[in-house]
């Protein structure tokens, strides 16, 4: 089989998956299935990953056929150093989460099942269109089974909390359809061609305040999935009431599309209007990167402290991505994989207390490295991966999402951009503090839970976290061939922000900022 | 005249007359008269089959010179308003056994399939009353509960009111221009023109505002909607509405709008579509809340009419068969209930998806695809239309537009909520057997689903 095809296989699995599940009459077979078809899914992706060329420009593995022809929308599939590991970060999500549910679902399960791999198809989607058509229609279409998912098996607010998500998302996504519409349409004016592809998308020229409602449009979709402050506030409501797999998907998959979002369309779509306002976006970052932290630093909520840190980490990301700089931006897709795994990682350690003890209260919680040792083992790997600790995922990112911030604030000549970066570092202490002071408290403090005597881990729930601290030190300790698989689309992506396409400007030239690359 | 052209050209319209006939030779003949769903529903496949065949093959002819006349895209819009009906008969089975229901509805279509070829303001007229007449019974046929009556009565003196417009209209254009051709509407429409054809254009474009319920000619559809019963009310809400636009359509053709009547055919139905999907959220009733989404719908297909000649009669078919497709599979995915009013309640739509998921998911997508969120048809239908607005050069239109489709996922996705998150209803009282409504769901879904999967092929045959 080719290896375009075998990208095919690998996205429509989960369609298969639910087209089995409903013929399924048994819910013991439904769990069966729906992890046989992600263990599949992500040794396939597997392979695809180890085959990945990333000495290779451009796209790889890719299938484009003619769709909607009338409108030059073509169904174009492919991997490059974008996505590839995105797109298995959440392959590896995708048995964890299935494993993970067995047994906190108990309701409607053949529909959970069918909702989660639609969801991995949505996803997955997202990541490997190159069409910008058919990434609008992936990117919406996965509010379905999260909204479904939430509301369904979700805690006492649910109906609240998933109407939330739902409805700020949607909000971003309808101004994004504008925004599409209207690119596409100038592209059109300017050029002749009508094309949806993101290829032609990038050799657009808007003039400046064009680019800036567009990247206005386009960045509020982005922003509000991240998501940025001051858009968040869904965010802390949609994993507080989501069940845990649900949870997972959210953390680990759902918020690097906005990331993604910004780092392939976003910013390199409308390279001026990015580098007019890229003060502001990184003061923006900086702020979710201390104010996620400090809220974090006052949560009772366990979860809460989780879905708060998620704002921080990924404010590490926005700034790798907006500082342009080679590191800082590789940090920022390192770190994006790293938060995937930690933040998974540690709501799915949230649930399986939550299935013993019946609580997310942090007061309610202490000592439990006396009782569980093995679950504590793994939660301080977690934790310690999450503050960015040497050797793990978190360090990698982190570091050099802000080595990058540092290098081109230098080289601006300082100023604001300096101020920011050295503050962004203070994220870095209170990501300590509260992480390590939530542990404190949960594992070693009082013994005051559980009430009654609890059981350790499962070989099911010891082996999905392994398989996540395998990742998450592999990515510590090797984060060389990652890097190389995308070093080169971190490169594109640098070229097309420092771009001038103002239209009307002779001929595209690069703003070159001496010494950046390496 | 040319009989061959006669009797080709209004294949589907013979049909339709000849099943009509046949219906009241029964009707009169036999001491209980049954199968009459049966006949309409094969008369109704054959006269699709005619107009997609006359499609097909291309066919134009004027029977009736400049009164009647066939080609391509009137067969087209014949056979997308035909082919929406089957599934309404099919509905109707479970409901209606006497032969009047189906009598009227294939009389309602006659008028319809009149609109579609008219050429002539009065073929025009003579075919919107004649689509409109047996509406204002079918209403009352399913008499139920007293507001029935007052529904039907709300609804005939609107309509009355809409078609006086538009014979004022009409008859003011006769004096600006001495024509009673299409033509002279079209000509009026895109010339700035003296005042008195302009008031002309202005008079049967309300009149037809009133026909689809744009805001704010809307308040007769929740309440004619509500107490009409479920395929009466999906015979509205697509069927009738389909023609209209469709008609609308055929009246102004490809010819640019003036500015002043851009102004007339995008505020109000922005208007509508702000004003449905609000007031759609508030309903309790499942007719209600359907009657509010199709103004806000009439104001998307309206929008259409901004955009350019050919992309505009793309924009409208297409959209008119999917949000048809979508609302007939809503309704015929309903619950039964022995009592009209409990069934209407959304309320009883309660946990559905514990009783019958198939109903539940059914209903789910048809929601969803009205509310136009992707992959479903639903998107694809409103994504043509605002490009082509956007096209156009009305990029401010367009944005307000999408933003006001935005309010009307809260309303959708409502139903989803209840459909799915809500805990089950009281043991619901049983209704009639839905072997012909499961059918008809197929029947919408089938189509549906190819349009998701190639809409390029579908866009690509209109």
């Amino acid at each position: 089989m080719s290896d375009a095809a075998l990208l095919n296989v690998v996205l429509y699995l989960p369609v298969l998956g639910i087209a089995l599940i409903a013929l399924v009459r048994e819910e013991r077979s439904v769990r069966g299935l729906s992890l046989a078809v992600t263990l599949v899914q992500f040794l396939l992706t597997a392979v695809l990953y180890v085959r990945f060329d990333g000495a290779v420009e451009g796209l790889q593995f890719e299938t484009r056929l003619p769709w909607i022809p009338d409108w030059g929308v073509y169904y174009q599939i492919g991997l490059d150093g974008y996505n590839v590991l995105l797109v298995l970060l959440t392959a590896f999500l995708g048995p964890l989460v299935v494993a993970g549910s067995f047994t906190a679902i108990q309701k409607d399960v053949k529909l959970f099942y069918a909702m989660v791999l639609l969801i991995q198809f949505c996803m997955l989607g997202t990541f490997v269109a190159q069409d910008l058509f058919l990434f609008y229609l992936f990117w919406e279409a996965m509010l379905i089974p999260m909204f479904v998912i939430i509301g369904m098996w979700g805690g006492e607010r649910r109906i609240y909390a998933t109407f939330k998500f739902v409805l700020y998302t949607a909000f971003g996504s309808i101004l994004m359809l504008a925004a599409l519409i209207y690119l596409v349409y100038s592209l059109n004016e300017s050029t002749g061609i009508t094309s949806f592809a993101f290829a032609d998308l990038y050799r657009s020229r808007l003039p400046i305040d064009v680019q800036t409602l567009l990247l206005l449009a386009f960045g509020l979709s982005f922003a509000i999935k991240v998501p940025m402050v001051p858009l968040h506030t869904w965010l802390p409501d949609a994993h507080v009431e989501a069940p845990t797999a649900g949870s997972v998907i959210l953390a680990g998959v759902l918020l690097k599309m906005g990331t993604y979002g910004f780092m392939k369309l976003g910013f390199p779509l409308f390279p001026d209007a990015t580098r007019l306002f890229a003060t502001e976006i990184m003061a923006l970052s900086v702020i979710g990167i201390l104010y996620g932290a400090c809220l974090a630093l006052v949560q009772t909520d366990i979860k809460k402290i989780i879905a708060y840190s998620s704002i921080s980490h990924l404010g590490y990301v926005m700034l790798g991505l907006i500082s342009v700089d080679l590191l800082g931006i590789q940090g920022a897709m390192i770190q994006m994989v790293s938060h995937g795994l930690t933040a998974g990682g540690l709501f799915l350690m949230v649930g399986m207390i939550y299935e013993r003890c019946h609580s997310r209260e942090l007061a309610a919680y202490g000592g439990l490295a006396k009782l569980l040792p093995l679950y504590s083992v793994f939660f301080m790997i977690l934790t310690l991966a999450s503050v960015g600790f040497p050797a793990t995922s978190g360090f990698t990112g982190e570091f050099l999402a802000l080595l990058g911030a540092f290098n081109s604030s230098w080289q601006q000549g300082g100023g604001y951009p300096l101020v920011l970066s050295v503050s962004a570092v203070a994220g870095v202490v209170l990501g300590a503090l509260y992480m390590l002071w939530f542990a404190q408290r949960f594992l070693f403090g009082a013994d005051k839970a559980p009430h009654q005597p609890v059981a350790d881990l499962s070989f099911r729930e010891a082996a999905i976290l392994a398989a996540i601290a395998v990742a998450v030190f592999a990515l510590g300790l090797f984060p060389d061939g990652p890097l190389q698989k995308t070093e080169l689309a971190a490169r594109q992506y640098q070229e097309l922000v420092r771009t001038e396409r103002v239209a009307g400007a002779p001929a595209p030239q690069v703003i070159a900022i001496e010494g950046t690359a390496r | 005249m040319n009989w061959q052209a006669v009797f080709t050209a209004m294949l589907p319209e013979h049909l339709l007359l000849a099943g009509i006939v046949v219906l009241i030779c029964v009707e009169i003949a036999a001491a209980r008269p049954r199968g009459a769903a049966a006949l309409s529903f094969m008369v109704l496949v054959a006269a699709v089959a005619a107009a997609v065949w006359l499609h097909a093959g291309g066919y134009v002819a004027a029977p009736f010179a400049e009164q009647y006349s066939t080609d391509p895209a009137s067969s087209l819009a014949k056979a997308v308003v035909l082919a929406l009906a089957v599934p309404v008969v099919l509905l109707a089975r479970d409901e209606f056994e006497h032969s009047r229901f189906y009598l009227l509805l294939l009389s309602s279509l006659y008028g319809a399939c009149m609109i579609l070829s008219a050429d002539s303001l009065l073929t025009l007229f003579l075919g919107l009353e004649l689509m409109s007449l047996p509406v204002y019974v079918l209403v009352l046929l399913a008499f139920r509960r007293p507001e029935s009556a007052e529904a039907a009565l709300k609804y005939l003196v609107l309509s009355g009111a809409a078609t006086a417009t538009f014979l004022m209209g009409v008859s003011l254009l006769y004096g600006a221009s001495g024509s009673l051709a299409l033509s002279a509407f079209t000509a009026a429409l895109g010339a700035a023109g003296d005042p008195l054809a302009r008031a002309a254009v202005v008079l049967v474009i309300v009149a037809f505002f009133l026909k689809a319920a744009v805001v704010p000619f809307h308040a007769w559809a929740p309440d004619a909607y509500e107490a009409a019963s479920v395929p009466v009310t999906a015979y509205m809400a697509t069927i009738i509405k389909a023609a209209v636009l469709l008609a609308v359509l055929r009246l102004f053709g490809t010819v640019a709008l003036s500015p002043m009547m851009v102004g007339l055919v995008a505020i109000l139905p922005l208007a509508s579509i702000v004003w449905g999907n609000l007031a759609a959220m508030r309903q309790s009733s499942f007719r209600r809340m359907i009657a509010y989404s199709s103004i806000a719908h009439a104001g998307y297909l309206f929008y259409a009419f901004l955009g350019d000649g050919p992309g505009r009669y793309e924009a409208v078919v297409f959209y008119v068969l999917v949000y048809g497709l979508m609302n007939l599979l809503a309704f015929a995915s309903l619950p039964p209930d022995a009592d009209d009013a409990v069934r209407d309640r959304l309320e009883h739509l309660r946990g559905l998806f514990h009783r019958d998921p198939y109903a539940a998911i059914m209903i789910g997508i048809a929601m969803l695809s009205l509310a136009g969120i992707p992959p479903l048809p639903g998107f694809i239908a409103k994504f043509l239309i605002f490009w082509n607005v956007m096209a156009a050069g009305y990029t401010l239109y367009a944005v307000l537009g999408l933003v006001a489709s935005y309010l009307g996922i809260y309303f959708y996705l409502r139903v989803i909520q209840v459909l799915f998150m809500a805990p089950e209803a009281e043991a619901a009282g049983r209704g009639p057997s839905r072997g012909a409504a499961l059918g008809a769901s197929v029947l919408c879904l089938i189509p549906a689903i190819l349009i998701a999967v190639l809409p390029g092929w579908v866009i690509a045959r209109l």
